[in-house]
């Protein structure tokens, strides 16, 4: 039962066709989690708070460096040195007491993933490389839980929503680890609010999955390309022989 | 007999030069290698039948090391794997910053 507050700080969300007071009150009683607290997780987390999900959980091992400010905005200068999860947390609970935060200051390994995850609805993919991805995918799979994938580089990012067994996985998409000599953000740079635009959909779709509202973008990868302003979408199919999801 | 008539075909095929159409888009930077076409924008190209993902890649001069997955109508394809005509080819460089 929401409460007067609760009905006024969510009154934007109730107002929507499908989601109203039993849709706030499934957003507050779901479980989120966040790994990657930088360029995607700081949008994405912002909005998932602010919508009043529940419970979230930030994962990084990274502390807060001047040249993150850039496109990180969970975090402030007079955060550089803590730990990106000590910052986003605080912010995330500034923003909304409705929240519990939960802080995991842990690197996502082969040994640990699976615990990690496991208490989750779902996750949202904002890592910044493609090994910790392709654990969470793993994990994801073998739990049944679905993954919200995005990455971004340069003036572009892409996203995709990953249900296990009904719709392709990271795997099926990007087989191999990419070649040390492949463009990265580190060489190529990143404009900040890209991150911005492609975290803001992640959320949008954890949403959409916690509530069953529209359609997610399960076999759909969405591009976008700030140069053009435009959004391309390429549609993916399951990969009988991919080595994480074939099984299922 | 059999066998000169399948070498006669081979050749003949060869000298014609039988070629087929691909429907090609890049994504996400790759689009610098070819000047005159933009992210994420349809275009048709002609090799010849057999190509390879990875001959693709030579006749588009985009460097392997830079494409880290390619498609073809919505699966992964490898670059050891031929095209068949009307493959619709999607590439992609590693867009894995966070």
């Amino acid at each position: 039962m929401l409460t007067e507050t609760q009905l006024k700080r969510y009154t934007r969300n109730i107002l929507l066709p499908n989601v109203g007071a039993a849709g706030q009150e499934k957003l507050l009683q779901s479980r989120v989690l966040v790994v990657g607290s930088g360029g995607l997780g700081s949008p994405a987390a912002y909005y998932l708070a602010a919508a009043g999900v529940g419970h979230i959980g930030l994962v990084d091992s990274d502390k807060v460096d001047l040249s993150n400010l850039q496109r990180q905005i969970l975090h402030r200068t007079e955060d550089i040195g803590r730990p990106k999860v000590a910052s986003g947390a605080e912010k995330l609970r500034a923003l909304n007491s409705d929240t519990e935060v939960i802080a995991v200051e842990k690197l996502i390994t082969g040994e640990n993933a699976d615990d990690v995850v496991r208490s989750y609805d779902v996750i949202v993919d904002c890592t910044d490389n493609f090994s910790v991805r392709y654990l969470l995918n793993d994990a994801c799979i073998s739990q049944q839980k679905p993954m919200i994938f995005g990455g971004v580089l340069s003036f572009s990012g892409q996203l995709m929503t990953i249900m296990p067994g009904e719709g392709p996985c990271l795997r099926c998409l990007f087989r191999e680890d990419p070649s040390p000599d492949a463009s990265s953000c580190a060489e190529v740079g990143i404009l900040g609010a890209v991150p911005g635009v492609i975290g803001a959909l992640q959320s949008t779709e954890v949403i959409k999955y916690l509530l069953g509202l529209g359609n997610l973008l399960m076999g759909r990868l969405l591009t976008y390309d700030a140069l053009t302003a435009a959004f391309f979408e390429v549609t993916l199919e399951r990969d009988p022989s991919c080595p994480s999801c074939a099984q299922l | 007999m059999l066998f000169k008539l399948c070498a006669k075909l081979t050749v003949g095929k060869f000298l014609r030069g039988d070629s087929m159409k691909l429907e090609v888009r890049v994504f996400s930077g790759l689009e610098k290698y070819l000047p005159g076409i933009t992210f994420g924008q349809a275009f048709e190209i002609d090799v010849p039948e057999g190509t390879t993902g990875r001959g693709l890649l030579v006749k588009l001069a985009i460097p392997e090391s830079q494409v880290f997955s390619m498609l073809a109508n919505g699966r992964h394809f490898s670059f050891d794997q031929k095209f068949h005509p009307g493959d619709r080819v999607a590439l992609f460089p590693p867009v894995g910053g966070g």
